[in-house]
């Protein structure tokens, strides 16, 4: 590299109990699992000399994840396995390293660039059908938009750009569980999150008799997608040696 | 029969999704002892929320030793936040430990930390949620032995009857003897009654049934502690004190959290005790005498702990940390050490002169945030009857060096109310705060774009058993609102920011802090009346305290400012940090004379008491200066 810094991107897995981390907690800990790790990171020449590290885009505090991401600069070229070894042993096992490649240095930052994700669903309840559901999940969707309250303050997601489509994969027959696969779409107009549009189902007339008590998110797939064609975190085309 | 010991975390993880940081609650950080064999169980709590009682460096030294021990394991608990306690109650779950989830009431001992006054309904909280007996007298044999112990124990009696056993002094060695006793004593089929009894031979160990409180013309009306007819037990308890602080682990936090906590960072306990002898001061008593730990000991802990942690700053903590003899020596080797790290080195106060701003200077780096001072009072004749010994040189050499090495916003703190004050103590904290803003001014320039800005932070004085002033009353809480404002009035520049804390709080400090065992009926009232979590703003209800108070027919506000005879025998009389009543009583004349000691550990011994009574000495490093 020509300034000597090396870019390693690792994918994690975010479940168990720290599902329940927020973002800010999740970057808190990976940042003191690459110190711990003895990884020869960069650090960055301002005010905080803070890590040069970027992760990819935040988990709502209770989803977990197959694959989130990050790219950390360090100063000597580490062999990747090597480095996921390091990162093993000093990272909670929730939030397990899984992959790890250099990726070259001009590939945008991961938190815009990965701009598709796949969730699966376990939506917990009463009375839930995978029909009704997908009825009042039509019916959101044609309205266009959602208003919602985050904090005290109302937002407003549009399901056009955000919103691509949904699958049932199972539900128990008892109405207590409905598993699905949601497919969403971010930009600079926001992310769609999965708890959001299921609040907004479960206000519609087909889902009136059924009551939803927990949602499991759990985000299985992250990618980034520019002008219909599908590109990976990991993709040969700007990474090498993948372990 | 004691509630089994099983993992109840599939019961509290329904709840999380419905509350405020979850994080709180998952425990299994980076560092806990997950092997929790015991067979002996030891829960260490403090009453308050995760973030805030996790940093607690006493705990996790506790923590270690515990786990280290033979058959003995420990593990953690915090209070939930209001959201989680209202919910697990709805839901049945009690309060549970943090590394196996077991219910509180399972184990067989319950530590609480005392860290402050306020601390007092958050136990009685925990102890509810938890389902344990409030009052030591009701709890039957296989009930947990409650202990406590902490900054806030030497005047104990307003909760003692929640506790079958209070620790005093150094816990290291302590808490482990105290555990092993009960073990012993358990496994020899003891009564509860008998196994506290064979408590009470711990030394240092303050057993509080085995005493009997006595109210007579000799005291105040809250009494004294006599031990029971019978009982064998010491009139009065000394506390523990381990003699060299070398011999401790350096660095017992090894615990990662996940969530942002109130000290998040890696903290070296660089020395224990303070000799300089502030008069209204309790830990510079309670905490005698001075231990440094060796350079070479706080450098490999310090480098060592930060590789194990992953963390990116670590703290020289103590109580005075600039008066350690080898301080620039340690700041000047972590510095090459950990250089090119991204990693900061902080020292929780500095000292009021130009060492503690070079010392600020080498710590900071190139980064220059707020300097923080505590002059304490505003005047001269102030500051001797407290015996802060620095002068109006040593803050201006100090402030006129932090404003040329680049510092731009000093943050300065007073107190209000302390005895002797007058009117002109009070327009004094504003003369010297606008003092140091026209240096600051005179050094970096004038105009809003110097960034000179000087912060006053102004507390109401709580006289604290086992100081010289352990018999003023409080200033009355009118009087402090009278003197508050004229604080504001006085200042007349926009860049002297001016905050002050809220009467009502330091007034239940104080009332706690002056009674005896009667207080507890005061702190059940409050916690019945819904007072929860008293520390926190947010949460504190004056006025549920007032009630409180009526409903046992006393006036908190003239409680706490009443003075205590100085011949009248105490309610914390009993339970001794070692300092002598004689020198306590000495120190409070030459505080009205306004006559000065010097610290010990620069001078010779000023017959405090500690050393000869608990066979102990100071242990400087090296050799102190200045």
């Amino acid at each position: 590299m020509a300034d000597g810094l090396y870019r390693l991107r690792v994918s994690y897995r975010k479940d168990g109990r720290l599902a329940y981390l927020g973002h800010l907690e999740v970057l808190n800990t990976l940042e003191r699992s690459i110190r711990r790790a003895g990884l020869p990171f960069s650090v960055g020449n301002g005010f905080a000399r803070r890590m040069r590290v970027q992760f990819s885009q935040a988990l709502p505090v209770g989803a977990s994840s197959e694959g989130e991401y990050f790219d950390v600069m360090l100063t000597e070229e580490v062999p990747t396995g090597e480095a996921l070894d390091m990162l093993r042993r000093a990272t909670p096992s929730h939030l397990g390293p899984l992959q790890a490649a250099y990726v070259v240095r001009k590939v945008p930052a991961l938190e815009a660039w990965l701009n598709r994700s796949v969730w699966r669903l376990h939506v917990m309840g009463e009375g839930i059908c995978p029909e009704a559901l997908d009825e009042a999940l039509g019916l959101v969707r044609r309205a266009g938009s959602i208003t919602y309250m985050r904090g005290e303050k109302p937002r407003t997601i549009e399901l056009g750009p955000t919103l691509v489509g949904w699958e049932f994969v199972g539900a128990r027959d008892d109405g207590t569980c409905v598993e699905m696969l949601l497919d969403t779409r971010s930009s600079n107009l926001g992310a769609l999150r999965p708890a959001v549009l299921l609040d907004a189902a479960f206000g519609q007339p087909p889902l009136a008799s059924s009551r939803q008590s927990y949602v499991r998110v759990c985000r299985s797939a992250q990618w980034h997608e520019e002008n219909g064609e599908r590109m990976e975190p990991f993709d040969e085309t700007f990474c090498a040696s993948l372990t | 029969m004691r509630v089994p010991r099983t993992d109840c975390f599939d019961q509290l993880e329904p709840l999380l999704a419905q509350v405020s940081h979850p994080a709180r609650y998952l425990n299994h950080e980076w560092g806990a002892v997950e092997s929790q064999e015991g067979p002996f169980h030891v829960c260490m709590m403090y009453a308050d929320v995760y973030e805030v009682g996790q940093p607690n460096l006493g705990i996790a030294i506790l923590y270690n030793e515990l786990n280290r021990a033979e058959g003995i394991s420990c593990e953690r608990a915090y209070l939930p936040w209001t959201d989680l306690s209202a919910l697990m109650r709805e839901a049945g779950v009690p309060l549970l430990s943090l590394e196996t989830s077991s219910p509180v009431a399972s184990f067989d001992v319950v530590g609480f930390t005392l860290a402050h006054e306020l601390v007092a309904t958050n136990i009685i909280e925990a102890l509810d949620l938890a389902g344990i007996p409030i009052r030591a007298e009701d709890r039957d044999d296989d009930d947990p032995i409650i202990f406590a112990g902490g900054p806030s124990a030497w005047n104990c009696e307003p909760l003692c009857a929640m506790f079958d056993a209070v620790l005093l002094g150094d816990g290291e060695e302590e808490i482990v003897d105290a555990a092993r006793a009960v073990r012993d004593a358990r496994a020899a089929g003891l009564s509860r009654a008998d196994v506290l009894r064979e408590l009470s031979h711990v030394q240092g160990l303050y057993i509080p049934s085995l005493y009997d409180v006595v109210v007579d013309e000799t005291s105040t009306r809250h009494g004294y502690a006599v031990p029971k007819p019978g009982e064998d037990v010491p009139d009065t308890v000394y506390k523990r004190c381990i003699p060299s602080l070398a011999d401790t682990d350096p660095c017992p936090q090894k615990m990662v959290p996940y969530m942002g906590i109130v000290q998040d960072r890696l903290a070296i306990e660089v020395l224990r005790g303070c000799a300089r002898g502030c008069r209204f001061c309790q830990a510079g008593m309670t905490y005698r005498p001075v231990r440094e730990r060796p350079a070479d000991q706080v450098v490999q802990a310090a480098v060592e702990g930060l590789a194990t942690t992953g963390y990116d700053e670590a703290s020289l903590s103590s109580l005075s940390t600039t008066d350690h003899s080898q301080c620039r020596e340690i700041l000047l080797r972590l510095d090459e050490r950990l250089r090119d790290q991204g990693v900061r080195v902080s020292i929780p106060s500095q000292r009021l002169d130009s060492f503690g701003v070079d010392m600020a200077a080498a710590v900071s780096g190139s980064r220059r945030g707020g300097l923080t001072f505590a002059p304490e009072a505003g005047t001269q004749r102030l500051r001797d009857v407290i015996n802060k010994n620095v002068t109006e040189d040593d803050l201006e050499n100090a402030a006129r060096n932090a404003f040329q090495q680049g510092w731009r916003r000093m943050k300065l703190y007073y107190m209000m109310g302390l005895p002797t004050e007058t009117d002109e103590d009070v327009v004094a904290i504003i003369r010297q705060a606008q003092h140091v803003l026209d240096i600051g001014r005179e050094v970096v320039g004038k105009g809003y774009r110097s960034g000179v800005t000087v912060s006053i932070s102004v507390a109401v004085f709580v006289p604290k058993c086992y100081t010289p002033f352990q018999w003023c009353g409080q200033l009355h809480m009118d009087e402090v609102r009278r003197r508050q404002q004229l604080l504001l009035h006085s200042a007349k520049d926009r860049d002297l920011r001016i905050s002050y804390h809220d009467a009502k709080v330091s007034v239940v400090e104080a009332a706690l802090s002056k009674m005896g065992r009667d207080g507890f009926e005061l702190v059940y009232g409050a916690w019945q009346r819904g007072c929860r979590f008293d520390a926190w703003t947010s949460e504190f209800r004056y006025d549920l305290w007032v009630e409180a108070g009526q409903a046992m027919g006393i006036d908190l506000e003239e409680l706490a400012a009443e003075p205590t005879p100085m011949d009248a025998r105490l309610p914390w009389d009993h339970t001794s940090p070692g300092v002598s009543k004689g020198f306590l009583k000495r120190e409070w004349r030459r505080a009205v004379q306004g006559v000065t000691t010097p610290d010990c550990t620069r001078n010779s011994c000023q017959g405090c008491g500690v050393c000869p009574v608990l066979g102990v000495d100071n242990m400087i490093a090296g050799e102190r200066h200045g």
